[in-house]
């Protein structure tokens, strides 16, 4: 059977049936890959944006104290209070992720412009290193073969939001001369978060922080594919959902315009 | 199966709802997607305080207590578990119920201290960790899996148990094992509103 549908593969039937055997056989491994709940995993990709303005704090704040202060380990340890402080059991915490947020949406041009540089930059390290994960994995949707912009940009409509965020990208757009719109109607890890039922500005601007993980992603992984970060400019806006949707809990889709430079 | 008549008794059945909970009541997402997340975390984290491991440690637990109470809440709502009456309770419902459900692993608890106030958690594995290496620099200092004890520091004090939580070891350190210590510095008490009494 196998054999049989090789040598014809321009016959349809067959090669659909191919198609989705293959397509059987990646479900049987990406089922066969340790999980873990889709919750925690949330959690810590939505914990990423007060991080980097916790980040962003402590780092002024040892710049503002400017003392250039080493960690001394050679210095043997006398007291046991002392050798319980470099233990660091139970550090000084943060400030909760809500309030963090908040600083975030009140920063000033400069500071906001840092955080969110760094939100990108772990998007990127993770779309980096997903797509690796995603070639590896005997995707039937993957030929290298002329593998062109448009095809790197399925890929990431399909396999990479499938693996990150659960769903595909809803739309995709494109001008064939390096210009691409994803419209994602639900984007996943905002979902959750409650808004008032007319959405008003500030609440919208206080969510706009948590696109700018996926839009390091989308970077990250054109830049493993051969597309340089200088070159790649991608943005991301709220859009309003087509009206035959049913509703969801977040009022506004996402849209990402990413632009390729040759 | 009923889950809420298995939840009452010992720690079997403990186990059982655990991986009741986990096999049919939970979204799943693929562990390496999430290991990796983790590691870009870490790794921006090295970066921006230039390789101060101690920092990142503290950064790393701070994060965690923030998720940590937030996620007792989930955890309260999926499991419809009672309060635990002592230590011993605490300690096989964080490592059959809490990282069977979260994390899809179930950690020994070993090393409990005379007043049965303290006990270790050994994870033979970790989600966190896996293929990771740490470079030579990183090893001495730095707490890979740190988020693990802000996770369990923030999410036990939101259920009244005021408790410190450090790694003793790592593999990742070349260790034989990782071991979490949760040691239990008191119960916190119940506020009651003033002129009710």
């Amino acid at each position: 059977m196998v054999a049989g549908s090789r040598t014809q593969p321009s016959s349809e039937q067959d090669g659909m049936s191919e198609q989705e055997r293959l397509q059987h056989q990646l479900q049987i491994f990406q089922d066969s890959l340790p999980k873990v709940n889709q919750l925690a995993y949330q959690m810590l990709l939505n914990e990423m944006v007060p991080l980097a303005v916790s980040v962003e704090n402590r780092l002024a704040q040892t710049e503002h104290v400017n003392n250039s202060e080493t960690i001394d380990s050679s210095g043997d340890k006398d007291t046991v209070s002392e050798m319980v402080r470099d233990l660091h059991i139970s550090p000084k915490l943060d400030l909760p992720s809500h309030k963090l947020c908040l600083q975030l949406y009140e920063a000033e041009e400069e500071r906001k412009k840092r955080i969110l540089e760094r939100l990108r930059s772990m998007g990127f390290q993770t779309g980096n290193k997903l797509s690796e994960l995603l070639v590896f994995s005997n995707n039937p949707n993957l030929t290298f073969k002329d593998m062109d912009l448009l095809a790197i940009m399925k890929f990431i409509c399909r396999d990479v939001w499938k693996q990150m965020f659960g769903k595909q990208i809803d739309n995709l757009k494109t001008n064939h001369r390096g210009t691409f719109y994803l419209f994602d109607y639900e984007y996943r890890p905002i979902q959750p978060f409650a808004l008032d039922d007319q959405s008003t500005e500030k609440e919208l601007e206080m969510v706009k922080p948590f696109l700018e993980i996926p839009v390091g992603v989308i970077k990250g992984v054109l830049s493993s594919l051969g597309y340089k970060q200088e070159q790649v400019v991608c943005l991301a806006s709220y859009i309003d959902r087509p009206a035959d949707r049913p509703k969801s809990t977040f009022p506004k889709g996402i849209s990402f315009h990413v632009q390729v430079n040759k | 199966m009923s889950s809420s008549s298995s939840l009452g008794g010992h720690s079997k059945s403990l186990r059982l709802a655990g991986e009741d909970i986990w096999k049919n009541k939970t979204e799943k997402v693929n562990g390496e997607l999430f290991t990796l997340m983790y590691g870009s975390i870490v790794s921006q984290l090295c970066r921006d305080y230039q390789r101060c491991f101690p920092k990142v440690n503290d950064q790393l637990y701070t994060m965690g207590y923030n998720i940590g109470v937030r996620l007792i809440e989930d955890f309260l709502a999926r499991t419809a578990l009672p309060r635990c009456e002592n230590m011993i309770r605490t300690s096989e419902v964080i490592s059959k119920c809490a990282f069977k459900i979260f994390l899809n692993i179930t950690p020994q608890v070993s090393n409990w201290s005379t007043d049965k106030n303290a006990f270790s958690l050994v994870l033979v594995e970790n989600p966190l960790s896996d293929f990771v290496e740490l470079p030579m620099d990183a090893m001495k200092q730095l707490w890979y899996s740190n988020v693990l004890c802000g996770v369990l520091k923030g999410a036990l004090e939101m259920v009244q148990l005021d408790c410190d939580v450090w790694f003793i070891s790592d593999v990742l350190k070349g260790d034989p094992q990782t071991e979490i210590r949760v040691k239990l510095n008191r119960v916190l008490k119940d506020e009651i509103p003033i002129g009710e009494d």
